[in-house]
């Protein structure tokens, strides 16, 4: 016996089928709620041991720089700490770093793009102490942090 | 009893019960129950008042939140809650549903103006015929356009009052020229429709060419609030090094520099290009879901051929509209990009990256399902044996574009299943997900789809033109050409750096809308005076091809709430990009899971509203009511 639904009823199959199954498809990929990041405290006394994780921090957060460094958009940070000296001739590695981050097309690592923004404007809008926190955690990429609160980065 | 008598009936006794239920309330707060003991006590202790120690504290109670609402000073709230819902979502559904009607609103004018136009210049009255069945779905949507927009209105008055506020002092300027655009539209629009046959053609085509563009200035002044939202100022190169430096609307404090620039803002015309196009493929699909209704009810043959030629049209206006579709997608993504790197990343390569595999399944599934539509639509046509035998492949082909474009790079796996792949990604599968993979095969399913087309128009057809050979295989060869450079570029482009990966994309894109325009030129002189052996059969199409167009509807209408989302979640915690914080308990990106839930209860709600539309628009074709005889009612009576 052929079984035949009203049309009516395979209308509203159709239109709930059809949602059901869109709907199941997104809950079936990875599922992150995603809040904004919590507010980086930076006081005076801070060391450059401590700018070094709140560098981190800023890095993997606010910054959301580890979503192009990988060597694939943009250069990856390995190693970046005993690079950053040597890349501009008569540029030491915190005046290269802080350009990269206040004016980030000034120098293009060849083989990539321009197009980062800068650190300093919205919608990241990193303070000063912020920027030297952040060279403070790249510079330990490879190499030894020497940036303060007091270093003058030139901006 | 009859039935009208029944409805009577019902209606008295709903208003008796509203009327009992009322003074049955007022007399219990009237009469509170007390004990008689204590209320000789308390009768006594309050002497004359007569008040019961349990109103008294009431009555003092409401004294002090008096004097204490009296002390307060007058504070503007920033945000409002709606209780279980959220605000975000209770305002993510009125603007989603606002903004479906009023594509469908904006798109239905504009294909059927067109169509009126055609059936002008061919002299043919099944065309203006056919131009007034879509336009009568109008005037509904008119009203739910309206009904929506104010609920988004003051949705957004009560629940974001500060921001409301603040777009309020930036765009202020602009909302009167809205609403009298407005005023206009509905002035064309009951003129276009109640003035069908009342006009002459010419004056009728000018009633909807200007419904069409006083419909797209709305479009495009509602556009720039909300792209203001996105990217609130515009690229010049400003110190002439050659690199576009951003200059914003408003100062970093929020206020406004320079209106223009807020108006015509970086993705102001992306998402104006982007919308039109999308506003008709949605409403040329929400027209074939109506002719497939009306379809599927048909009684006589006559009703099933017009519905059946309602159907392939809108369905057709649909389908050439999706196929440019995702170059305007990829203009608008790429005007992104180059605003706000950050914020490209987050679209293509962060927090909503898997949102897009969803969208490639969806897409998928549209384009199969037009596919499927089209290859159906041979058996109404005589002579579609020669044909069929070329769907096999297309479906091939178009399955493997489908499965490669919802190709994730990395993959949802457990940990035996990453120690296996030796990381996230698959060792090779993981190569299709990337992007040289998903061009190349989103080009060549819109090749194959319009090759689709392409058949289907040549079904039953027999060119006559003295160099239909030379034209055939000119054709083949611009086909075959096109699909082999997008392939190439689509290959060479896992051995190049990613900026020259991602320019690759244009000449695939340019290709293929070269070779669609090249082979449409040759198409129309090798077919124009053709001979059609067999005819077309309208009303011959089986029931599951109605089904289908109701299925692509739902997809677009579901693709659009999803894409609604991304582009405005990509703002994440900001209200106006860089400028105004959403400090609100909302301020967060929910999962996808989430937002899948909310775009599909949109969609059901949509779905369920336009049904009472397709309803209502129903009702002009239906005879007028007539009163029973006397006779009859006698006859009645007596059985």
């Amino acid at each position: 016996m052929k079984l035949t639904l009203p049309m009516p009823l395979k209308l509203v199959g159709v239109v709930l089928g059809t949602t059901a199954f869109y709907m199941y498809l997104g809950q079936i990929v990875p599922q992150k709620e995603k809040h904004p990041p919590p507010p980086v405290l930076i006081s005076a006394e801070m060391t450059t041991e401590d700018l070094i994780q709140v560098g981190l921090e800023l890095a993997n957060g606010r910054g959301i720089c580890m979503s192009c460094h990988n060597d694939v958009r943009a250069p990856g940070f390995d190693g970046i700490g005993s690079r950053a000296g040597a890349r501009i001739e008569g540029m030491s590695d915190i005046e290269y770093l802080a350009q990269s981050l206040y004016e980030p097309d000034a120098f293009l690592v060849p083989g990539f793009a321009q197009g980062m923004q800068k650190m300093n404007e919205p919608p990241i809008s990193f303070s000063d102490d912020e920027m030297k926190a952040v060279i403070a955690w790249l510079q330990s990429q490879g190499g030894t942090a020497t940036v303060t609160l007091d270093t003058d980065l030139g901006y | 009893m009859s039935r009208n008598k029944i409805l009577f009936g019902i209606g008295v006794l709903a208003f008796v019960s509203v009327i009992v239920t009322v003074r049955l309330g007022g007399f219990l707060v009237d009469n509170e129950y007390r004990q008689p003991d204590r209320q000789a006590a308390a009768e006594e202790a309050l002497g004359e008042a007569e008040l019961t120690p349990r109103q008294q504290g009431i009555a003092d109670e409401q004294a002090a939140d008096e004097a204490e609402a009296r002390a307060l000073p007058y504070e503007e709230a920033e945000y409002r809650a709606v209780p279980f819902v959220g605000s975000r979502v209770t305002v993510w559904v009125l603007a989603q549903l606002h903004l479906l009607f009023a594509a469908f609103v904006l798109a239905v004018p504009l294909f059927a103006f067109i169509i009126e136009f055609i059936g002008y210049v061919k002299k043919e009255e099944r065309y203006n015929k056919l131009a007034y069945e879509f336009t009568k779905l109008l005037s509904v949507s008119f009203s739910m356009t309206a009904t929506f927009g104010a609920f988004l209105t003051f949705g957004l008055i009560i629940l974001y009052p500060k921001f409301t506020n603040y777009l309020m002092h930036i765009f202020s300027p602009t909302f009167l020229p809205y609403v009298l655009l407005f005023f206009l539209e509905a002035l064309f629009l009951y003129s276009y429709y109640y003035g069908w046959g009342k006009f002459g053609p010419k004056v009728h085509l000018f009633l909807g060419f200007m419904l069409n563009i006083v419909g797209t200035a709305i479009m495009f002044i509602a556009n720039a609030w909300l792209t203001f939202m996105m990217s609130p100022g515009k690229r010049e190169d400003v110190d002439g090094d050659g690199i576009p430096d951003f200059v914003s609307a408003v100062s970093e404090s929020g206020a406004l520099l320079s209106l223009r620039d807020a108006f015509f803002n970086f993705t102001w015309m992306p998402i104006n290009i982007h919308r039109i196009i999308a506003n008709v493929a949605f409403g040329g699909s929400i027209a074939a879901a109506y002719a497939a209704f009306r379809y599927l009810r048909a009684k006589t043959d006559e009703e099933k051929a017009h519905f059946d030629w309602m159907g392939y049209i809108g369905n057709f206006v649909a389908i050439i509209a999706f196929l440019p579709l995702p170059f305007a997608g990829y203009y608008l993504a790429s005007e992104i990009y180059a605003f706000s790197q950050t914020l490209g990343i987050q679209m293509m390569g962060g927090t909503f990256s898997w949102l897009f595999v969803i969208q490639a399944a969806v897409i998928g599934n549209l384009f199969l399902g037009a596919n499927y539509y089209l290859w159906l639509g041979m058996g109404r046509i005589e002579g579609a044996v020669h044909f069929q035998k070329f769907i096999k492949w297309l479906l091939i082909a178009i399955a493997l574009c489908f499965a490669v474009w919802a190709t994730p790079r990395y993959a949802i796996a457990s940990v035996s299943e990453i120690a296996a792949m030796g990381g996230s990604s698959h060792p090779e599968l993981s190569y299709l997900g990337q992007m040289s993979a998903k061009n190349t095969a989103v080009n060549i399913l819109i090749l194959s789809t319009y090759m689709s087309f392409l058949l289907y128009r040549r079904t039953g057809r027999q060119s006559t033109h003295p160099h239909r050979q030379l034209l055939s295989r000119a054709q083949v060869v611009v086909f075959a050409a096109t699909a082999a450079l997008v392939i190439f570029f689509g290959i060479y482009g896992y051995y190049v750096d990613a900026a020259t990966r991602v320019r690759f994309a244009i000449p695939q894109v340019y290709s293929v809308l070269a070779a669609m325009l090249v082979i449409t030129i040759i198409d129309l002189p090798l077919y124009r005076n053709a001979r059609q052996p067999g005819e077309t059969q309208w009303g011959r199409m089986p029931a599951i091809s109605q089904y289908a167009l109701i299925f692509i509807a739902l997809s677009f209408t579901w693709l659009m709430g999803l894409m609604g989302y991304v582009r405005s979640g990509l703002r994440e915690e900001w209200h106006v990009y860089g400028v105004v914080l959403d400090t609100s308990p909302d301020a967060y990106t929910p999962t996808l899971g989430f937002a899948t839930q909310v775009v599909s209860v949109t969609v059901l709600i949509f779905f369920g509203l336009l049904g009472v539309v397709f309803w209502l628009s129903s009702l002009s074709g239906k005879k007028d009511h007539e009163p029973k005889s006397a006779a009859e009612l006698e006859g009645g009576q007596a059985a």
